[in-house]
């Protein structure tokens, strides 16, 4: 026997399909039958409230979101409220106000979607796919490493110092992501870097 | 005051205490002297607006009863020093359901809440139910059967009434304990009693802003329960909220996709007023159209059973 069940079983039946609810056995039927006819009309509505991380910093306050609609049921979901999370431990359903104000950003028509590029010369900015954004990142990034890496320093001590380039990563990743980033940007020699793995 | 050769006051303004830590407790017991009150007071302000209002009026009818036996009604026999000791040792409810005897105050409470039951007007079927619970034959199976949340059709009405009855004993009862000596004893189970939940609140107090407590369905308890939990089953995945289109969102169901039932949830910090059993009675069409989703109804409110 399941735990629904075994637990949760209220009302026992003797007499084969026999089955009723306490207003029936009350004596009212018609309160149930009025209440029966006035939900007609009316239909039920999915939402979902959802865990989540805040993205502004890094101490990555817990989060509840509100959608309308249910992704699970294949409906489309739509966000209507963010509010702080009271379970979690960091913030105790507290949150900044900008972390207030997430559901904003969320709507926000100014939204940064996908990555911008403003030419040089140009005065204004055009879409462009990952990869061209990646692979000029890296280009710059590499440049600028070749042109300024400092190796030793005035004693001939080895110090492996890139201080021209800095690097600011998510907050709301896992450990995992911040000990991968952690790796990858110091192994450059790079100093000026935050994320997660500091708190 | 502690005397220091270099003590010195300053100003108390630390700038990293600027509010107070949000910690709510683990368990908020019930106080029997305005819960019966506020309870009937609800319901007959969901009777101003519903079209059960018959059913809403008697059931207000009948918790002003609950309410208005309560002055002198002799001390409830309350579970000894070693029986706490014991039950918080290995998590168990200090109330044990499967032990209890009625005792003179339980008999007593029983007798006085039938008697002032019969003042409230009542259908004809409500009414000869009173008459054989008021004749007092079989108590103690069916208080056994209320005390396991499962009821037989064939004399649910008389055990409604029964329960009724169990409710001021129970809340009485959990009034008296030590809230600090409480322990969690599972996952949607009352730490008084160990009785099921009859809704969650969504809370919005001093401390606890925007927590989820579990109200007792029979002694009226409350215990923190995570949020997006199953209030059945424990579990995280696949819960979904039903509310009714259109509504002011106040009251939806919690489903668990895993145990396939759900519980109603309520948010206090929307209504105030919301008290969760009357709620429950109240939001009796929520349940009306649950009934034609896959999910069950787990909660446990004697006057909503068969939904």
């Amino acid at each position: 026997m399941n735990m629904e069940l075994s637990r949760r079983a209220f009302l026992r039946t003797s007499g084969a399909g026999l089955a009723g609810t306490t207003l029936g056995a009350m004596g009212f039927g018609e309160a149930e039958a009025a209440t029966a006819a006035y939900i007609k009309p009316f239909h039920l509505a999915n939402t979902t409230e959802t865990r989540n991380t805040c993205t502004y910093c890094s101490v990555a306050c817990g989060i509840i979101i509100y959608s309308k609609g249910d992704l699970k049921k294949g409906e489309k979901a739509e966000i209507v409220h963010i509010e702080g999370d009271a379970d979690h431990p960091t913030n105790r359903g507290t949150l900044c106000p900008k972390g207030a104000a997430l559901r904003d950003i969320v709507h926000s028509a100014q939204r940064l979607q996908y990555p911008m590029l403003r030419k040089a010369g140009s005065d204004s900015f055009e879409r462009i796919s990952w990869d061209v954004a990646l692979d000029k990142i890296a280009r710059a990034m590499k440049d600028d490493r070749d042109a300024n890496f400092i190796a030793k320093n005035a004693d001939g001590t080895t110090v492996n110092r890139w201080l021209s380039t800095g690097f600011l990563a998510a907050s709301a990743t896992t450990n995992e992501t911040a000990f991968a980033t952690y790796k990858v940007v110091r192994s450059t020699g790079m100093l000026a870097f935050d994320n997660q793995a500091r708190v | 005051m502690p005397s220091h050769p270099r003590a010195f006051s300053l100003p108390e303004a630390d700038p990293t205490a600027i509010g107070n830590v949000s910690t709510p407790p683990f368990a908020v017991l019930p106080d029997p002297s305005h819960l019966f009150a506020t309870r009937a007071a609800r319901l007959r302000a969901y009777a101003g607006v519903s079209p059960a209002a018959d059913y809403l009026n008697f059931v207000a009818g009948l918790v002003e009863a609950q309410h208005a036996i309560l002055p002198g009604l002799p001390e409830p026999e309350r579970p000894d020093f070693e029986t706490l000791e014991r039950a918080a040792a290995y998590g168990m409810p200090p109330l044990d359901r499967a032990r209890f005897t009625l005792d003179a105050a339980a008999e007593t409470t029983l007798d006085r809440l039938f008697d002032a039951a019969a003042a409230v007007a009542m259908p004809e079927p409500a009414a000869r139910a009173l008459e054989r619970v008021r004749a007092g034959t079989d108590r103690a199976a069916m208080v056994a059967d209320v005390l396991s949340s499962s009821l037989p059709m064939e004399s649910l009405a008389e055990h409604v009434f029964i329960a009724a009855g169990l409710q001021v004993h129970f809340a009485r009862l959990a009034a008296g304990l030590d809230p600090r000596a409480l322990v969690p004893v599972g996952d949607g189970l009352c730490p008084c009693c160990g009785g099921p939940p009859v809704a969650s609140l969504i809370v919005e107090w001093p401390n606890a802003h925007g927590s989820r407590f579990c109200a007792c369905g029979l002694c009226a308890t409350l215990w923190h329960y995570v949020r997006i939990r199953c209030t059945s089953c424990g579990s995280t995945k696949g819960i979904g909220y039903q509310e009714v289109e259109g509504g002011p969102g106040t009251v939806k169901a919690e489903t668990c996709d895993e145990c396939r039932t759900y519980v109603k949830v309520m948010y206090q910090n929307k209504d105030t007023g919301i008290e969760p059993l009357a709620d429950d009675v109240g939001s009796l069409g929520l349940d009306m159209m649950m009934q034609n989703g896959p999910y069950k109804r787990a909660a446990f409110n004697p006057f909503l059973i068969g939904y």
